[in-house]
């Protein structure tokens, strides 16, 4: 599997899961192709996708799980659920993703849903090898997927049907595919190759000729182009036909990943052809490369053999001296190599050369890896899908770790707060006991009563005069003053005359008295109603205070105990997470180690028959001495 | 005479085999966009396969806890420094955006500023395709707060554009969220800036 396609394949497989995906390598695609984005109901959905669409597949699953455990995304729960199960996909947990899409597909699911999860299961089928189960899956997706899902589904279709060796079937798959997507060209690809190897040459390379030849726009298609005339000009040369070998081999680009290989091959057609000058051309061109490179290595043998078919023998012989001068160095650092993975500790120049987010084209940044012995050969190793993956399991280890380690202080920091806030309550403590003490609530309550009895009073005998203001009170005591003294006076016409004028001051007092009466007996009331609603909140506030220790005391203690179970919580994986990531450094350095040693043992066979050639050309050139 | 041919040996078929590349091409047999089991390849020994398999069996385990881990850690961090009685969560939203190319988002509540943002590339294109970026999470009392966005890029034209927009957000017991949304105009062919509470 090429890292270009494992990329993609972690892409895709939780792009798939939304309506509005855009399905193929995402960041590739230009913005204008992309379906419009679904409606977003809930925010929090909407920052998952946020970090989804970025490829940080494990932030995204964080959030929506925690979005779903507050219960934020009420709006998106199927749409939620599948995206979990893709992103489990994309995590490499397999299982948790094929129970969450049977989990889903088990309750009432709309079709765009169920067909979704449906593609999701026969992925894994495929996956995993389980090819009937995948195309079981395949046949129950009902209509068509959402944008570039549904070629995406084709080729799984044609992969699954030329895995289960059904090759008409996967054939007429593609006749009817007529659009121009990039699919379609890796479908044809994937025929060609499958029929080539099942025996059935000439329409295999029907197909792979037509991915040859196609027009290429894009890097991905320039790379599956190059890859089609790779195997095009392989395939003739086995066939004995370097004619069609130069021809397809000539077709691939000078500076892409199989430049390499194609010179070499384009070399051995050129000397099939009885060509060993046009041979040398691309072979000496080869040689430049890095002797790491299996091309190269192979080169160092092909050009002195393409001087012994021009009869130049010297030159031939001194190129198979550098060739065995080469290849033992080269071994000397396929050893040092072997040491140094030995040691340990090989894989963690890879957190150092790779950005620290989960960019899934990270991969391709280990070819910037130092050239030390125990990193020079790594990026080779790549070609291996179990190497990949296992590399990948080790960078996330790796990657959780550094999360562990940030949370552990977080949680530090957390407990201090919860100190701090203890603290606090600790010294709020005085101050609320104070309040208590001087609040009097109860006789606060009693004169409220009181005043509310005596209003009661008023209004009932209409005691209008009750209700004077302070000057009406005193102007009504001072009357009633005069009036006693106007009684005491002798009798006669000045009396009734002060008498009359009394008469009228009271009158006009009572008048007034009377005419208020109303307002002042709302305004009475609405002030015992005011009171008496703020004697309520008084309560309410006191009964908040009697309670405030118990409540901050219970909540902190509350978070005290989830940080403490959470620290222990980490403190029980963290050892786990090391040793695992250990144990796969070890799977990881023996699988290296037997690559290397698989390089060695190639080198010393090319030493070998460097070496005899050496001495055949020594052994010919004393042969015509005599 | 031995043919110089045969003298030398061609390394052929040992050349063919030993390029990884070519025999990877045939024996993988798919250029598809997944992890096609090779069926061609070597089994491996079963001892190293039992070994593989285990530790990816114990890293699958290990990932679902920290899953589950890292979910419980940041509820508890949000219930610890954003209580919902008090939480104010700012998102920003791009709708279609042809009209302005985002570069940065500076945000202010009740005159100071509580967040200043840049986006890259890859930020912009995860909004454009429907992603909504959580840019603040704090606490507000109960209480009227002014909450002001400025919004910076290229404009129509290419111009630089900067603009501000405004609202006024009555906070009360519970938590409060505010949309920054960056939407078209298509009457003027201008960008639109909005803020609006979601109840």
């Amino acid at each position: 599997m090429s890292f270009a396609r494992h990329c993609r394949c972690l892409a895709l497989l939780a792009s798939a899961s939304l309506a509005f995906a855009a399905g193929t390598a995402g960041a590739q695609e230009p913005a204008r192709d992309l379906p419009p984005p679904t409606q977003i109901k809930d925010l929090d959905y909407g920052d998952v996708l946020f970090h989804f669409f970025q490829d940080e597949y494990f932030d995204a699953l964080v959030r929506l799980e925690v979005s779903r455990d507050f219960k934020r995304i009420p709006h998106h729960e199927a749409e939620a659920e599948l995206l979990s199960g893709g992103l489990y996909l994309s995590l490499g947990l397999y299982q948790e993703a094929e129970d969450i899409f049977n989990r889903l597909l088990a309750g009432p699911v709309p079709q765009s849903v169920s067909d979704r999860a449906f593609f999701y299961l026969a992925r894994i089928g495929y996956q995993r090898g389980y090819y009937d189960n995948a195309w079981r899956s395949l046949q129950r997706i009902r209509g068509p997927l959402p944008g570039q899902l549904e070629p995406e589904r084709r080729l799984l279709a044609s992969n699954v049907l030329m895995a289960q060796g059904r090759y008409g079937e996967a054939i007429e798959q593609l006749n009817g595919w007529t659009d121009k997507s990039v699919w379609a060209d890796y479908a044809r690809f994937n025929l060609g190759v499958a029929l080539v190897r099942s025996g059935a040459g000439p329409q295999g390379r029907e197909y792979l000729e037509r991915v040859g030849t196609m027009g290429a726009q894009t890097e991905e298609q320039y790379a599956l182009r190059d890859r089609a005339n790779l195997a095009l000009g392989f395939d003739s040369l086995q066939q004995k036909q370097p004619a069609a070998a130069v021809a397809a081999l000539n077709r691939v680009r000078l500076d892409g990943p199989f430049t390499s290989k194609a010179l070499l091959g384009l070399g051995w057609a050129e000397s099939d052809a009885q060509h060993p000058e046009l041979a040398l051309a691309p072979w000496l061109e080869l040689r430049k490369g890095k002797v790491l490179d299996a091309a190269v290595q192979e080169s160092y043998l092909a050009v002195p053999y393409a001087y012994t078919q021009l009869a130049a023998n010297g030159q031939a012989a001194e190129q198979y001296r550098q060739a065995v001068q080469a290849y033992a160095a080269e071994s000397t650092r396929i050893d040092e190599s072997i040491a140094a993975i030995r040691q340990g500790g090989f894989l963690d120049s890879i957190l150092e050369a790779v950005p620290r987010t989960n960019d899934v084209g990270w991969f391709w940044q280990l070819q910037k890896v130092p050239d030390a012995p125990h990193t020079r050969y790594l990026y080779q190793l790549l070609a291996s899908h179990e190497f990949q993956e296992g590399l990948k399991n080790y960078r996330d280890l790796r990657i959780m770790q550094r999360n562990l380690e940030q949370w552990r202080t977080s949680l530090e920091a957390f407990d201090g707060m919860i100190a701090a806030r203890e603290q606090a309550a600790v010294e709020r403590e005085p101050r609320r006991q104070a309040l208590l003490a001087k609040t009097d609530l109860p006789a606060l309550e009693a004169r409220q009563s009181e005043l509310a009895a005596h209003a009661n009073q008023i209004k009932a005998s209409r005691d209008v005069g009750a209700l004077a203001t302070g000057d009406e009170a005193r102007e009504w005591q001072t009357l009633e003053q005069l009036e006693k003294t106007i009684e005491s006076l002798p009798a006669g016409p000045q009396r009734d005359a002060l008498a009359e004028r009394a008469r009228v001051l009271r009158g006009t007092l009572v008048w007034r008295f009377d005419s208020e009466y109303k307002v002042r007996l709302r305004s009475v009331e609405t002030g015992l109603q005011d009171s008496a609603d703020a004697l309520a909140e008084a309560r309410l506030r006191l009964a908040l205070v009697q309670e405030a220790a118990g409540t901050a005391q219970g909540n902190t203690a509350a978070f005290a105990q989830r940080i403490a179970e959470l620290a222990a919580r980490i403190d029980g994986i963290a050892p786990r997470v090391e040793a695992t990531a250990n144990a796969q450094e070890r799977v990881l350095a023996n699988i290296a180690i037997g690559e290397l040693e698989a390089q060695k043992k190639r080198l010393a066979n090319y030493t070998m028959q460097a070496q005899f050639a050496l001495a055949s050309l020594y052994d010919g050139a004393t042969g015509g001495t005599k | 005479m031995i043919s110089m041919k045969q003298l030398t040996g061609r390394p052929w078929l040992a050349g063919l085999v030993a390029i990884a590349g070519f025999a990877a091409t045939f024996a993988a047999g798919a250029a598809d966009a997944q992890a096609a089991p090779s069926a061609t390849a070597a089994p491996p020994a079963s001892a190293a396969a039992d070994a593989t398999r285990g530790v990816d069996q114990d890293v699958q385990v290990l990932k679902k806890q920290l899953v589950d881990l890292n979910r419980d850690l940041f509820k508890l961090e949000e219930e610890l420094l954003y209580p919902a009685s008090t939480q104010v969560a700012v998102f920003l939203s791009v709708d279609v955006g042809t009209f302005f190319a985002l570069d940065s988002v500076t945000l202010k509540i009740d005159d100071k500023e509580v967040a200043h943002y840049l986006y890259t590339d890859r930020e912009v294109q995860a909004l454009h395709r429907g992603g909504v970026q959580k840019l603040y999470l704090g606490n507000l009392k109960a209480g009227r707060h002014e909450i002001v966005a400025f919004f910076s890029g290229k404009g129509p034209h290419d111009r630089d554009y900067r603009r501000g927009a405004t609202l006024l957000l009555d906070k009360e017991v519970g938590a409060k969220y505010v949309e920054l949304r960056i939407s078209d105009r298509v009457t003027s062919l201008e960008p639109e800036f909005v803020v609006r509470q979601w109840e």
